[in-house]
């Protein structure tokens, strides 16, 4: 009783419980991007500080996030945080910490990075011009930065899409999740559902980072 | 082992600080237990939630799956379910792989694990397992054209295995010669044995045959390898309260024989002719 | 040239760590006078233009302006900023706004002055040095003369009183510097008062009221350009102007 794959997709609830999937990878990519993109300006502006203490600092908790697997990090925000203290962090809420944590250390390097790509004459010649700090700040760095930041941080939003996929190791059904429980609960009617479930979840995952993708463009081209 | 510990609580604490200095761990919805280490709930908590939380596997029918209208199903959950109505609570299931199933016990995150967990000594040090109500051996698939019969055929060959299986330990053990290419999902086992990435794929008996059956042009070739190994609920160490409900009441659905009618709903349509339900099944917590 | 004094330097010196740039300058700019500064490279010219309007704090010394100091922090300088238009090497115009809001953002925004009066101040600008239909354009649609042109702009709309120019036109390819000096010697007509760092000898001649020698941070000669172009005091200058001359008998 082999059937053709396709009709895998359409039986029952499946196409919603994908849709369902690709939600929560959504919301914690999208949750965490929200919590990065401040926490990484703050933090990319601390790594451009003077201050040895503040370098220092930065520079160890972007080292540790970089060096960390995204897994272990999130089984120690999982299962370590419970084992260690106690506290009982939902998969939700582990996730979410993970990404922000991962987020702003990327978002951060990015920030410093295109802070210090913005010439020293920038800053002279908005000073020369009786601009205080924050003026230079607001009016000539930030604008600047913005743009240089834009495409990065788009960049940055598909792939935490993309890493979310991750979070099914803390038990939450993400997308990918979904698509293995119906190939696996249809492997012995439907050999072949696998080819479909996945040609679905490429195309799920492209629709939701193809607008990021053109609106970046689009803001890009406007600020040209 | 020691060193191991502390050197998890020293990355936790280094992860719980930047959590504080980030100001994230106050958005969190964090319950804090009362003791410094992950706490179980014993049996009258559990009835007093009104809820008991078991850990199953979401991808591997017939024993744990779900089903397209998002229902978990299979012989697992078939007992999950007794177990809740004997109990008179709701259950909550909690999706888990292979390789985390330990630790959502130990953690407490699960009251019981009954993902066909298989009965080792060396689980057995980090959780405690009630009576057992399935038994299994080890079986290898391999495609038609390059049947894989005796495990020496094995030799220099690339097996697939799955990340926290008895598959993984017992070859690592006694055929150390055997390349093992390790997944941590069993769709992904699967897959890779399909498109040829790998000669065989060695897990339970039970999963491989029934796997066998709907695949064309692959066979068995070996059905039963290593010790018989017993198949049973788990629960967080030192949780005896849940532990004794639970070994009674494996012992009390014994007499009416639930287990064979837990096959009869969730493995003959799968199995068909190709086993005996008194090879798999075991009733009363007692293997003969 | 009147007699007051504009800016009025004494005992400049600059450190940077353990190596000194500038070694004790005494200066007095007067109003309406052009005062250009030169010498062989790594004299700390740049320095001392940059000391005149606080982008470096000096090590010890004042800087006065109009009898303020240069020196104090914090809104003070920037309101004395805004009396001293700087020009420098690279092209600093904002690479992210247009011709137009180069030249008006500092006005409105800093000085607070209306859009439409600025504006107007800048479009007469604009039209005197030929970039008024570049307007709309952005700094990289420009030549490396443009923009020189559109930044020495930018500086005027703020009125200053004070105009410092450090080698603008060093980074220029030679066919461009003729329009960019033309504009400054045209101000140095209108009366502006001005400080001058510069590689063009022709160009400091016709330019400069004084001129100012400046070797190993100190001033060596502040002579007026006849004197110091035909007979120069110091060996140092001798040595320096030679290396021109000998530059221009094998161009020639």
């Amino acid at each position: 009783m082999q059937g053709s794959g396709i009709s895998v997709l359409f039986m029952g609830k499946n196409l919603l419980r994908l849709l369902g999937g690709l939600w929560v990878t959504l919301r914690i990519s999208l949750i965490a991007v929200l919590l990065s993109i401040p926490l990484g300006l703050l933090f990319g502006m601390l790594m451009t500080l003077k201050s040895p203490v503040s370098r220092i600092v930065s520079r160890v908790y972007l080292e540790f996030i970089r060096i960390m697997p995204q897994l272990v990090l999130l089984f120690i925000a999982y299962f370590g945080v419970t084992r260690a203290f106690g506290w009982n962090l939902s998969g939700d809420t582990s996730a979410i910490i993970v990404f922000t944590l991962w987020g702003t250390a990327e978002m951060g390097d990015l920030v410093r990075s295109a802070l210090i790509s913005i010439p020293k004459h920038q800053y002279d010649s908005a000073m020369a011009l009786g601009m205080s700090r924050v003026q230079t700040f607001g009016y000539v760095v930030v604008p600047q930065t913005m743009r240089r930041l834009i495409p990065l941080t788009i960049n940055l939003t598909t792939r935490m899409i993309k890493t979310t996929s991750l979070v099914v190791l803390i038990g939450m059904t993400e997308v990918l999740k979904v698509g293995k429980q119906i190939i696996d609960a249809n492997r012995f009617d439907y050999p072949t559902a696998a080819l479909w479930v996945y040609g679905v979840i490429f195309l799920l995952y492209f629709l939701a980072c193809f607008p990021i993708s053109m609106l970046a463009r689009k803001l890009e081209k406007r600020w040209r | 082992m020691k060193l191991k510990n502390l050197f998890i609580k020293l990355i936790t604490l280094t992860v719980a600080s930047l959590l504080l200095i980030t100001g994230i761990a106050g958005c969190g919805n964090a319950k804090t237990g009362s003791s410094g280490t992950a706490s179980y709930r014993t049996i009258d908590e559990i009835k007093q939630s009104g809820k008991i939380v078991i850990g199953v596997f979401s991808d591997k029918a017939p024993f744990g799956y779900v089903d397209e209208n998002g229902k978990y199903q299979g012989y697992d959950i078939y007992f999950a379910e007794r177990i809740a109505k004997d109990l008179g609570v709701e259950v909550e299931y909690v999706s888990t792989d292979p390789a985390s199933r330990v630790e959502y016990v130990a953690t407490g995150k699960v009251d019981i694990i009954l993902a066909n967990f298989t009965v080792t000594e060396e689980r057995a040090k980090q959780v405690d397992f009630a009576l057992p109500y399935m038994k299994v051996m080890l079986g290898v698939v391999s495609p038609d054209n390059a049947l894989i019969t005796d495990v020496e055929q094995l030799n220099a060959k690339n097996l697939i295995v799955v990340k926290g299986t008895t598959a993984e330990t017992y070859f690592e053990k006694n055929y150390p010669d055997v390349s093992l290419q390790k997944y941590d999902e069993y769709a992904d086992a699967y897959n890779a044995l399909l498109d040829g990435r790998g000669d065989a794929f060695s897990t339970d008996n039970t999963e491989v045959l029934a796997w066998a059956l709907s695949n064309t042009g692959f066979t068995v070739g070996i059905d039963a390898l290593g010790n018989a190994d017993t198949i049973a609920p788990a629960v967080q160490k030192g949780n005896t309260t849940l532990l004794d409900w639970l070994n009674d009441e494996i012992e009390a659905l014994g007499e009416e024989n639930f287990f064979h009618a837990d096959y009869a709903a969730t493995l003959d349509s799968v199995y068909g002719k190709a086993a005996n339900p008194d090879n798999l099944v075991v009733e009363g917590g007692k293997v003969e | 040239m009147e007699d007051k004094i504009l800016l009025e330097i004494s005992g400049l010196v600059k450190r940077f760590g353990s190596e000194t740039v500038l070694n004790g300058i005494d200066l007095s700019v007067h109003k309406g006078e052009v005062v250009v500064v030169l010498g062989p490279s790594g004299c700390g010219k740049s320095t001392l233009l940059r000391c005149m309007n606080g982008l470096e704090p000096p090590t010890d010394g004042t800087v006065l302006l109009d009898g303020k100091a240069v020196t104090a922090d914090g809104k003070k300088i920037t309101e004395l900023r805004q009396k001293i238009g700087m020009v420098f090497q690279s092209y600093d115009l904002f690479p992210h706004k247009s011709i137009m809001d180069n030249i008006t953002l500092a006005p409105i925004k800093v000085q607070k002055r209306p859009k439409r009066e600025v504006e107007q101040d800048a479009q007469r600008l604009l039209k005197r040095v030929g970039l008024w239909e570049k307007r709309k354009a952005y700094p990289r649609e420009l030549s490396g003369g443009q923009k020189q042109r559109a930044a020495i702009i930018r500086a005027l709309c703020m009125n200053p009183e004070l105009m410092l120019f450090d080698e603008v036109t060093a980074a220029l390819d030679p066919e461009m510097v003729k329009e960019v000096l033309d504009v400054i010697l045209e101000l140095a007509e209108s009366g502006m008062t001005m400080v001058i760092v510069t590689h063009e000898m022709q160009f400091a001649r016709a330019v400069a009221d004084r001129i100012i020698f400046l070797d190993n941070g100190k001033i060596v000669e502040n002579s007026k350009p006849d004197e110091f172009f035909t007979n120069p005091k110091s060996q140092r200058a001798k040595d320096f102007l030679k290396t021109f001359s000998f530059e221009k008998r094998k161009n020639s």
